[in-house]
Parts: structure tokens; C-alpha cells; sequence
């Protein structure tokens, strides 16, 4: 217990000590870490907003206008039965004309001229989150084409595409700069801890020469360092939540994008909590590489 | 009466230079040892090798009947648990009080806050610094820091405590002071061994003494109490 209580005092002497060091350390960690947040934010919202882009998202599966009203049913419990489709409506050949007449009144007179409704019976699917990836989406169309009583199914695919293309793009930049931005974190606080090893390499000696193992010797400055990440990275949140702020007010007050800011959303806590162990985790990987490249920190 | 430190043929170089070459020699359990010679003669890093700080180019040490030099790195720490050190600058923590710096061997070794603070009075009072147990060491004089360092170096109960020149900034009074500490603590059973170069110190110890000139031991003089 005496020894867990010394350690801690280690650490805390240790930051205390090189206050400016430690100061820079967190500011230089926050701003570094805000950086990967602006990305990581924005990735989750614009991912969000693909969502509901997703959700907007219906397939046509047009009936053969010779089917049977019993045989309409039929592939309605088909559909139904179909655990990948969340909803269903039905679009009859007359609803489906005075829709056509409701959107291009223009161009009604076209139709009357045929002497015959040729708009075919449709259902409007909507599938779960699950089945909305492209390759999910061209399966199941594919697979409810060979039903029975089904003409064709209709979606637009360039649209499905395109939107996945968008958040995978987005992923893949936010990943790249986390990944470049992290490794910045790290070496921002490897040097700080180096700093503290080379100030404190007499006391470190002393600690060897006295029988000091060498977790004993390196725990204080690897505490420092996750203390410095989880600083850092709980102030970028801080940084970040003001900015997301200022951002949203902005938008309200110059009234461009309106509505947009209330679909906007900041981390929730639990993420909000990983992000700080995240900066734990750099910090106390800054101070490995440091310690493990300062000889004199081990027995 | 069993050995306690022995050396085996070692020899050691830096830099093409010959640090220590074919040293031999035995130490009793209980023996009190001065190791002279000039500057540059081996001495300290004699003692650096028998706290395996330094390994040997050739040879074999023995300490308390481990060897040394077999030692993996991660066992060094408990062998210099059992080997105190005091050193010539003292090598104190300057930001510690007197009580914190006799207490850092203890803490290493995880014992409880009642036995650290039983363990660091007993020590401090056999080198009669009690009294300074709160102040920092500079707040001390130069005969006090070693006093705090002898106490840190027996506060362990080491079987064994090496000095590197532990009078070479201390004046004639004060080193004769050290020395009968040192003469108080071998008393009760722990092997000493003084390197020095000082010819008062050993006029002072009239013990057995090795000698050391450039890396080689010389024949020995016994000297009887």
C-alpha cells in the first residue's frame, strides 16, 4: 500500500515538478488529439446522416399485371415472411396512376390516350439496417425476382453505391489521420517523459543501486505518461465540445443548413470515456518508447 | 567462518584499458576489509562488479554464494538488497527528508509503513542522525549526509556494505567518526568493505587491507587488532 502511495507521489511530483513540461505536454496532446475529434466527429455524423439517407431508401418490386388478386397475396406473405424486410405497402395499378397523374399533370393525357392503365401493382419495400449494404441489397433483389407473380424489382444501385463509396472514403481518411495523429500524441509524450528520465537520471541511479526492480523504477513515469494522454485527451474533448457548439450556433444564427444542427450530435459519454482511455493508452505508449530507450530506467 | 565475497580470475577492460586484470581474492562472512589504492587503481569498479553493476570480461564473483555474474538482470535488485552502498557525494534525494531517503530501500521491497518507520528510526539512531529524521539533506552537514547514507545502506540489514571512498569529503574528526560507525556495524556481524585511498583511514582501521595498483591486486598485508 506504502509503495502504491509512493509511486502515485512519483508521479504527481514528477508533473509538479516540470509543470511547464507537463503543461506543453497536455496543450500540444489536446490540440493533436481535437484534430483526430474533428475528424472522428464528423465521420459520425456525416455516417449518421448515411443512415438515415439509407432509411430513405425503397425498392419497387413490380407484379405482373396478370396476376391474380389471391396470387398478389401470395407474394405479399412472401415479403412478409422475409425476415430482411422491416416494411411493405401496397401500390395498386389505380393508386399507382393517380400518383402519376398527382406528380406530372402535364403529362396525364399521355396515359388516356392508351385506353388502358399500364402502370403494374407494386410493393414499396423497405429493408432492415442489416440488409442495406449494396452487395445485401443486390442479393435480396436478385433473390425476390425469381418469386412467382414478380416482374421486376427496381432500386437505384448507383445511389446505394455512391453512398457507401462516401462513408467508406470518410472512414479511410479518419482512420489515416487518427493513425498519423496518434502516433504524434505518442511522440509528443515520449518526449516528455524523456525530458523527466533525464532530470530525475541521478535519483534513478540512486533507485537502482538501492535494490529498486525495475517496474519499481519505471511505473511512476509510465503513470505519468497516461496521466498526461488522459489530460490531453479529456481537454481536445473539451476544445471540441466548444467548438461543436459555436458550430451549431453559428448555423442557427446565420440560418443556412436550418434544421441540420439539430440532427448534428456530439460523442455520447461512452465514447466521450474511450476517447480518454484512448489518451491513456497513448500516453503510457509515449512513456514505454521513452523508457525503453532510456537504459538507465530499469535495474 | 564461510566466504562471503569471492573473485575468481576477474579481469575487466575499458576501452582496451585494463580496469582490473586476474584479480583473486577471498572475503570472510564478518570481515572487516579496507581496499586501497590510488585513483584509477580498480578499486570502485571492484565494487561496482560485486552489486553486478559491472560484469566482468573474464572471471567469476561470488557474493553471499550467488555468483554475479550468472545473475540474470532481473535478479540484480534482490542481490543489492542484501548489499548496502555508500558513496563519497552520498547520493542522497535532495527533494526527500532524511527519514524518506533511509526509507527507499524499504519501500523497494513493498514492506509495511509500520516496520518501514520501526526500521528507519533503529537505523537512524545507530548512526545518531535521529533527531534530523524531517529535514532535507540540505539542510545537513557533510559528516550528517553520510551518516544518513550509512543509514540507508544498513536500514535493510544488509549482509554485506561496501563504502567507495566514504571519507573523501570529510574531514580528519568526522572520518574517524565514520570509520568507528562502520567499525560499530561490523560488530554485529556484517561484512564491511572500505575503498579508499585515504593511508589515515587505514592507520584508523588496522584491519586486513587489499591492495589494488592499476588493475592488479598486490600481495596482502595482514594487520592483527
Amino acid at each position: 500500500m506504502r509503495t502504491l502511495s509512493y509511486l502515485l507521489r512519483e508521479s504527481w511530483v514528477n508533473m509538479r515538478t516540470n509543470r511547464t513540461t507537463t503543461m506543453v505536454a497536455i496543450l500540444t496532446t489536446a490540440f493533436t488529439l481535437a484534430c483526430v475529434g474533428i475528424f472522428l466527429l464528423l465521420y459520425v455524423n456525416l455516417r449518421a446522416a448515411a443512415g438515415w439517407l439509407q432509411d430513405d431508401i425503397k425498392i419497387m418490386v413490380y407484379l405482373d399485371d396478370r396476376l391474380a388478386s389471391d396470387s398478389v397475396v401470395e407474394v405479399e406473405q412472401n415479403l412478409r415472411g422475409d425476415r430482411a424486410v422491416t416494411s411493405l405497402l401496397f401500390i395498386s395499378k389505380e393508386q399507382a396512376l393517380g400518383e402519376f397523374k398527382a406528380q406530372f399533370p402535364s403529362e396525364s393525357h399521355l396515359l388516356d390516350g392508351l385506353g388502358q392503365n399500364p402502370l403494374p401493382a407494386s410493393f414499396v419495400v423497405a429493408l432492415s439496417p442489416s440488409f442495406r449494404s449494396p452487395d445485401a441489397v443486390k442479393r435480396w433483389a436478385e433473390r425476390v425476382r425469381q418469386v412467382a407473380g414478380v416482374s421486376k424489382v427496381d432500386y437505384n444501385q448507383d445511389w446505394i453505391d455512391a453512398l457507401a463509396m462516401v462513408i467508406r472514403s470518410i472512414e479511410l481518411v479518419a482512420i489515416g489521420i487518427g493513425v498519423i495523429l496518434s502516433a504524434a500524441a505518442v511522440t509528443i509524450i515520449a518526449n516528455t517523459i524523456r525530458l523527466t528520465l533525464f532530470a530525475r537520471r541521478d535519483e534513478i541511479a540512486i533507485l537502482r543501486l538501492i535494490g529498486a526492480t525495475t517496474s519499481f523504477i519505471r511505473i511512476p513515469y509510465l503513470l505519468e505518461g497516461a496521466v498526461l494522454g488522459a489530460l490531453g485527451s479529456a481537454l481536445s474533448l473539451v476544445m471540441l465540445k466548444f467548438m461543436y457548439e459555436l458550430f451549431r450556433q453559428q448555423m442557427r444564427t446565420t440560418g443556412r443548413f436550418a434544421g441540420l444542427d439539430n440532427l448534428m450530435s456530439f460523442f455520447p459519454p461512452s465514447v466521450c470515456l474511450a476517447l480518454i482511455a484512448v489518451g491513456m493508452g497513448l500516453g503510457f505508449a509515449g512513456s514505454f518508447v521513452s523508457i525503453r530507450r532510456f537504459g538507465e530506467a530499469k535495474a | 567462518m564461510w566466504t562471503m565475497i569471492q573473485l575468481i580470475h576477474v579481469s575487466k577492460q575499458y576501452d582496451q584499458r585494463p580496469a582490473l586484470s586476474d584479480v583473486t581474492l577471498e572475503i570472510d562472512k564478518g570481515e572487516f576489509v579496507l581496499l586501497m589504492g590510488p585513483s584509477g587503481a580498480g578499486k570502485s569498479t571492484l565494487l561496482r562488479m560485486l552489486i553486478g553493476a559491472e560484469r566482468p570480461d573474464e572471471g567469476q564473483i561470488f557474493v553471499h554464494q550467488k555468483n554475479v555474474t550468472m545473475l540474470k538482470p532481473s535478479d540484480i535488485p534482490y542481490l543489492r538488497r542484501k548489499v548496502g552502498t555508500v558513496f563519497q557525494d552520498f547520493r542522497l534525494l535532495p527533494k526527500k527528508s532524511v527519514f524518506d531517503n533511509v526509507a527507499l530501500p524499504l519501500l523497494v521491497q513493498g514492506i509495511s509503513s509500520a516496520d518501514i518507520r520501526r526500521k528507519v528510526t533503529e537505523a537512524l539512531r545507530a548512526v545518531g542522525v535521529e533527531h534530523k529524521r524531517d529535514q532535507l539533506p540540505a539542510g545537513l552537514s557533510t559528516g550528517e549526509q553520510q551518516r544518513v547514507c550509512i543509514a540507508r545502506a544498513i536500514v535493510n540489514g544488509p549482509v554485506v556494505l561496501l563504502a567507495d571512498e566514504p571519507t573523501g569529503n570529510l574531514d580528519p574528526a568526522l572520518t574517524a567518526e565514520i570509520i568507528e560507525l562502520f567499525k560499530l556495524i561490523n560488530a554485529r556481524g556484517t561484512t564491511v568493505v572500505v575503498a579508499t585511498h585515504d593511508p589515515l583511514v587505514m592507520a584508523q582501521v588496522n584491519r586486513r587491507v587489499l591492495t589494488l595498483s592499476q588493475g592488479r591486486l598486490l600481495p596482502e598485508q595482514r594487520v592483527l587488532v
